[in-house]
């Protein structure tokens, strides 16, 4: 017989194990039943502490979000150029989907699943990106240090360019860059898209 | 040094802007200030109310006020002596 849980130890422990199974399955893959077997719990526990799967899973992203990169001690001790902020906010990032890589499963299936709710969270985790870098470049362009530059299909480079950096060491988990670690693969990578906007 | 009669020195705009900008416009509006000078923000991002709670902790300036009003946020900072 499953161990009797406090009310949140409980909802923690739905919380983690739904989140290994959506990231294994995404969300149309797992039934509620298959969570509550896994926590050898009958659905009506789960239904207890969600009224739904789709209120389960929107309670697994907000856990995701609340641990959401705080950039704020970024911007306060780090450099004040544009390519040393990037590359700072760049590894927070990249480190902290490391330490989660459920959430990176989670995202690929969420690209195919058509939920609108997921989707514009996953979006809104890249958005500091699209915007400083959309952003910054527009500033310099403006004061004459950078020209020929489309700041937005730049944006979209360096979003492409990082996460396949994360696939390639997080999921495929890729024997060809098997000697660089993630971090240097992201540091080469961020200093690359410096050089082509004409930063390096 | 004082601030002026609208009970701040300078304005930064950043509505439309999310976080990291709104946090990184202010930290460069701020530098151009005086000692107890005031800047006044307005920003649309929900989350900015917790970056400016933040940003002022680990800046030392002073987080004056902070309140909502017709869909935007406005954040007056003191700078630090």
């Amino acid at each position: 017989m499953a161990k009797r849980l406090q009310a949140s130890e409980r909802r923690a422990s739905i919380l983690a194990v739904a989140k290994v199974l959506f990231a294994d399955k995404g969300y149309h893959g797992v039934s509620v039943d298959e969570i509550a077997v896994r926590l050898a719990v009958s659905p009506a526990v789960l239904y207890r502490h969600f009224s739904s799967k789709q209120a389960l899973y929107e309670a697994v992203l907000s856990e995701i979000a609340c641990t959401r990169e705080n950039y704020v001690d970024v911007v306060v001790r780090g450099p004040d150029d544009f390519g040393g902020m990037l590359a700072k906010m760049t590894l927070m990032y990249v480190e902290s989907v490391a330490r989660d890589p459920d959430y990176l499963r989670m995202e690929l299936h969420a690209a195919l699943e058509g939920s609108q709710a997921a989707r514009q969270f996953f979006e809104n985790r890249w958005r500091p990106f699209a915007d400083y870098i959309e952003f910054g470049l527009g500033e310099l362009r403006k004061e004459g240090h950078l020209a020929g530059v489309d700041a937005r299909i730049a944006s979209l480079m360096f979003q492409g360019m990082v996460r396949e950096a994360l696939y390639a060491k997080i999921i495929y988990q890729a024997d060809r860059f098997r000697e660089y670690s993630l971090v240097d693969l992201v540091k080469q990578l961020v200093a690359m898209f410096l050089r082509a906007v004409g930063l390096g | 040094m004082t601030s002026s009669n609208q009970g701040f020195d300078q304005e930064l705009d950043a509505r439309g802007l999310n976080c990291p900008l709104p946090i990184l416009r202010a930290k460069k509006s701020i530098a151009a200030l005086g000692s107890g000078q005031v800047l006044r923000i307005i920003a649309t991002d929900p989350g900015s109310v917790k970056d400016f709670e933040a940003f002022c902790k680990q800046t030392g300036n002073t987080l004056v006020s902070s309140g909502q009003a017709e869909g935007a946020y406005e954040f007056l900072i003191r700078k630090a002596s």
